[in-house]
């Protein structure tokens, strides 16, 4: 009679802690959403877009993009949605969440696509929702998209 | 100053789920010694060694250090290189660039991935810059949900035809020693019945997590003839790259974008005359992470005309007994160790260009393949195989 | 080879502990930027602008999965050729060299960044150990190059005292440079009075943490003509893997190196290191490990590395002056620094080196390491004119 293998598994769990830098960009992405409660992102001098994330280069153009400011609206329309069924393992957080809440594409008005949440949880009535408004976060702000809880459908 | 080069040997592991058995290293030499068997060559004849892993995934930072001895890599020369899904083919092209310099006359390209250590997913959510997309990502299956989304809006294909490409894949990998997941799916009707995952993408509609690895041998022209009498000559490869869409990772949401593989089928096509890809090629080993993304690749690579990918599919011209078989290996849908799936690729559009495929040999005689990859934020590595130059 | 392959820009950052004002892609694009000034090359599809980039970072130090999407936009890499080497930036110009020689392209934009001060060391590097064996012994690469430097000196004799001038010597050389991070005027006494950090090596043998990039466009022969009037050819290159499990070979020795090195050499028809080189940039992230690699690369026989900086050869204005820049010792991120060696060994041989500069340099070797006690070493040998 053979006898069955023992495999040892050595588990291993370990937190790796950073302290990343949001530079100049980005840094002022976050600090315009907690000063200020606006969203915010760079132009590109040659192609004439919206840089998101903003950064010093255009990357399509590859030419310097420079610090052109420019102050987005937080209302927009719904692209497309998507919703998660599985809880996922946030790698960042270092939690699991079964994100409630689904993640869209959407435009800003007079801005650039942006990823965020929808408020609306219901799988019927989201393909009703096309225009959004960000709800911000009152207190507590100061981790730059994640100072906008979600996206409300609003009626327009 | 450029040699040519060919791959004169093909190693693989048998893909599974899990690997209690073995560990990350034992699992590379398993491949390695396959390779080498293939080549009949002995590891002193290998002069450089190249490796392609996401270490991320197996939280081992520099693997090919810890597997320096069982990838033969020991006093010899070489190094690691990773990009996201392409990692496998951007060693392989390392190793071209490598033999084709002359700088080696043969070198080992291994591909790996040991995904059971570890939690892939995790990995794949830590791909977006932790200051910008912290808790917005859903990993790749939220970006194919909307990839497929955007398919079926905008080309008419429906869930029957991607059922269609998910049966393909796993008749060709139950003929297929190595393949990892061999399902035996007998219907669209049953796959249409299993759940959802991330709607529309059901479990079944996307690709597994696996644990292998995939090794090449390539030489230089002097060498290779020597080596083999069925050298698979690497007549081009490209790399391209692209920053994400606007809006959307795998699928432009607006449409108004080019999308890597365009750009790169478009270059590769141009620098090998090839006008007409389904008849100047004879098959071709692709990427598809879902079966929804492999027919939106059909289009971008040219096989068909936009938003007609599903009709190949309804014909299927893309079967092992069809005009233009695609995956006869079952693809990525069957067998997916992340780091080695691109090497997977090349390998088996290699064997089939050899007439080594055995089950999974198409009907139609292969004496040019292309094999791709793709990874990141959508970029595209392509491969050109020809039995002779 | 028929045709060289030559370097034609070279640009570095300022070393600096903690450059929290800058993201990974704005560093990178510090050091792009003036390489595309300096050399007026554009990125190009066609014609005589950069046709792909090699990139070189360690997704465990940034923190983030395919770390070369932090640069993507700054190299150029939209709808273009990129890859990501991991190793040490030496190794990312050894595989741009390579893309050049197959012919398939002729100028490339390679550039290697590093955050150090973002992530804990101690934990990246324990990761680099086998989960197996040595990971649980808590080892990082100081406590693994501890038990590397007590080797070495048992074996060979080796004095605190001798390692401890490799400290004061690259300390004090990168009071010269103006992108050393701290140059600082030290004495053996202050080395050996400094703390204990793992036995026997003591705070101001190791380097302090270290942010900072480089970058540089190489070039094929025709093209680096063109492109400037001072190219810099690499004549000799190889890089090399030693076992992984530090049981299994003999710490007070670097094989690895020594292959590495003798491959390099013979590619630059050179016999005689310390005669025919002029000028050297080694990786010595901790002090005893510039005087194993000194006899690594042949500069000395084994076991005599100690009475070579005894010597004073390795001084500036001695036989063959190493690490004028200040070396690892005095600030380079890991990761950078072994293109930084290349970047100083460009500015020797161009002889735009400043105050750190080795009159008349015409052959230098640039070095850099890899992994834990130096699994992986990356040897590269430069040159101006013609060297057969």
């Amino acid at each position: 009679m053979t006898q069955k293998p023992e495999y040892i598994h050595i588990k291993y769990t370990k937190p790796r802690y950073y302290r990343w830098s949001t530079g100049k960009y980005m840094g002022k992405v976050y600090k315009e959403a907690r000063d200020n409660k606006k969203l915010v992102t760079n132009r590109c001098p040659k192609c004439g877009e919206l840089l998101w994330h903003p950064e010093p280069v255009c990357g399509r153009c590859k030419v310097y993009a420079g610090e052109d400011w420019v102050e987005m609206s937080d209302k927009g329309t719904v692209l497309q949605y998507t919703y998660l069924v599985v809880p996922m393992w946030n790698p960042h957080m270092g939690e699991r969440w079964a994100n409630p809440y689904p993640l869209a594409s959407i435009k800003l008005d007079n801005g650039c696509y942006i990823y965020h949440f929808l408020e609306e949880q219901d799988p019927e009535k989201l393909p009703k929702v096309k225009r959004v408004q960000a709800v911000w976060k009152e207190e507590g702000r100061g981790q730059g998209l994640g100072d906008i809880l979600y996206f409300r459908a609003i009626e327009e | 100053m450029a040699n040519r080069v060919a791959i004169v040997g093909i190693g693989q592991t048998y893909h599974k789920n899990k690997r209690p058995d073995v560990n990350m290293p034992e699992m590379v030499n398993e491949a390695v010694r396959a390779a080498l068997v293939d080549a009949q060559l002995r590891p002193k004849d290998i002069e450089a060694v190249i490796t392609g892993n996401m270490e991320t995934f197996e939280g081992v930072y520099l693997p090919d250090h810890w597997m320096a001895v069982e990838a033969v890599a020991f006093r010899t020369p070489g190094f690691k290189v990773s990009t996201g899904g392409t990692t496998g083919a951007s060693a392989v092209e390392e190793g071209f660039n490598f033999v084709a310099s002359g700088l080696c006359d043969v070198a080992l390209v291994i591909g790996f991935e040991k995904q059971d250590t570890g939690d892939t997913t995790a990995a794949i959510t830590a791909c977006s810059t932790p200051v910008w997309g912290k808790g917005m990502a859903t990993g790749a299956i939220g970006e194919f949900a909307k990839q497929a989304l955007t398919y079926m809006e905008k080309s008419g294909a429906k869930e029957e035809h991607a059922a269609m490409v998910r049966l393909k894949a796993d008749r060709g990998a139950c003929r297929n020693p190595y393949a990892h997941l061999k399902l035996g799916l007998k219907s669209v009707e049953e796959i249409l019945q299993s759940g959802y995952l991330v709607w529309p993408i059901r479990l079944l509609d996307f690709c597994p997590q696996s644990c292998g690895a995939c090794a090449l041998v390539l030489a230089s022209e002097g060498r290779a003839g020597k080596i083999t009498k069925k050298p698979v000559w690497m007549a081009d490869m490209i790399t391209i790259h692209q920053l994400p869409f606007r809006a959307g990772i795998f699928g432009d949401i607006t449409g108004t974008e080019p999308y890597s593989q365009e750009v790169a089928a478009e270059k590769l096509y141009e620098r090998n005359g090839i006008t007409n890809p389904i008849r100047d090629i004879d098959m071709a080993e692709i990427y598809e992470p879902s079966n929804w993304e492999e027919m939106s690749l059909y289009e971008h690579f040219h096989f068909c005309e936009k938003n007609q990918g599903w009709k190949m599919v309804e014909k299927r011209m893309t079967e092992i007994e069809g005009e233009f078989p695609v995956n006869p290996s079952g693809g990525v849908l069957a067998t997916n160790p992340i780091g080695a799936t691109p090497t997977i690729r090349i390998a088996e559009a290699a064997l089939q260009v050899r007439g080594d495929a055995g089950e999974h040999q198409v009907t139609r005689d292969v004496k040019t393949a292309v094999a791709t990859a793709l990874g990141g934020s959508n970029w595209t590595v392509m491969t050109l195989l020809k039995r002779s130059l | 080879m028929a045709e060289r392959v030559g370097i034609v820009a070279i640009a570095q950052t300022k070393y600096h502990p903690n450059r929290a004002d800058a993201f990974e892609g704005e560093l990178a694009y510090e050091v792009i930027r003036p390489l595309l000034e300096e050399t007026g090359l554009g990125f190009s599809d066609e014609g005589n602008g950069i046709d792909c980039a090699v990139t070189c970072s360690q997704d465990f130090w940034d923190g983030r999965t395919i770390s070369n999407t932090s640069v993507m936009s700054a190299v150029g890499a939209h709808l273009s050729d990129e890859d990501k080497v991991n190793e040490d930036g030496i190794n990312a110009i050894y595989c741009a060299m390579a893309r050049i020689l197959s012919g398939r392209h002729d100028i490339v934009l390679v550039v290697s960044h590093m955050k150090e001060s973002q992530a804990d060391k101690s934990m990246v590097e324990n990761a680099a150990l086998d989960p197996i064996f040595m990971r649980q012994l808590g080892f990082d690469f100081l406590t693994a190059a501890a038990m590397q430097a007590r080797r070495y000196m048992y074996k060979y004799g080796i004095t605190p005292e001798q390692c401890a001038k490799v400290a004061v010597k690259n300390r004090g050389n990168a009071k010269n440079n103006p992108f050393a991070q701290e140059p600082t005027d030290i004495t053996i006494e202050d080395v050996l009075g400094s703390k204990l950090l793992a036995s026997p090596i003591r705070f101001l043998d190791t380097k302090p943490i270290s942010d900072g990039a480089c970058a540089m466009i190489l070039a094929r022969e025709k093209k680096a003509k063109k492109i400037t009037a001072k190219p810099i050819w690499i004549l000799g290159v190889s890089n090399c893997y030693e076992t992984h499990y530090l049981g299994e070979r003999d710490l007070a020795e670097c094989d690895a190196l020594v292959s590495a090195a003798r491959k390099a050499y013979s590619m630059a028809g050179i016999s005689n290191p310390l005669k025919e080189i002029n000028v050297a940039e080694i990786c010595e992230e901790y002090s005893y490990q510039e005087l194993l690699w000194m006899e690594g690369l042949g500069f000395c026989g084994r076991g005599e590395a100690g009475r070579l900086i005894d010597s004073g050869v390795t001084q500036m204005g001695g036989q063959l002056p190493v690490n004028p820049s200040g070396g690892m010792l005095s600030g380079n991120p890991n990761g950078v620094a072994g293109m930084t060696r290349v970047a100083e060994a460009v500015l020797q041989l161009r002889g735009e080196a400043g105050d750190r500069q080795v009159p008349g340099a015409k052959i230098a070797l640039a070095h850099g390491v890899t992994g834990v006690c130096g699994q992986h070493h990356g040897v590269m040998i430069l040159g101006k004119g013609s060297r057969r």
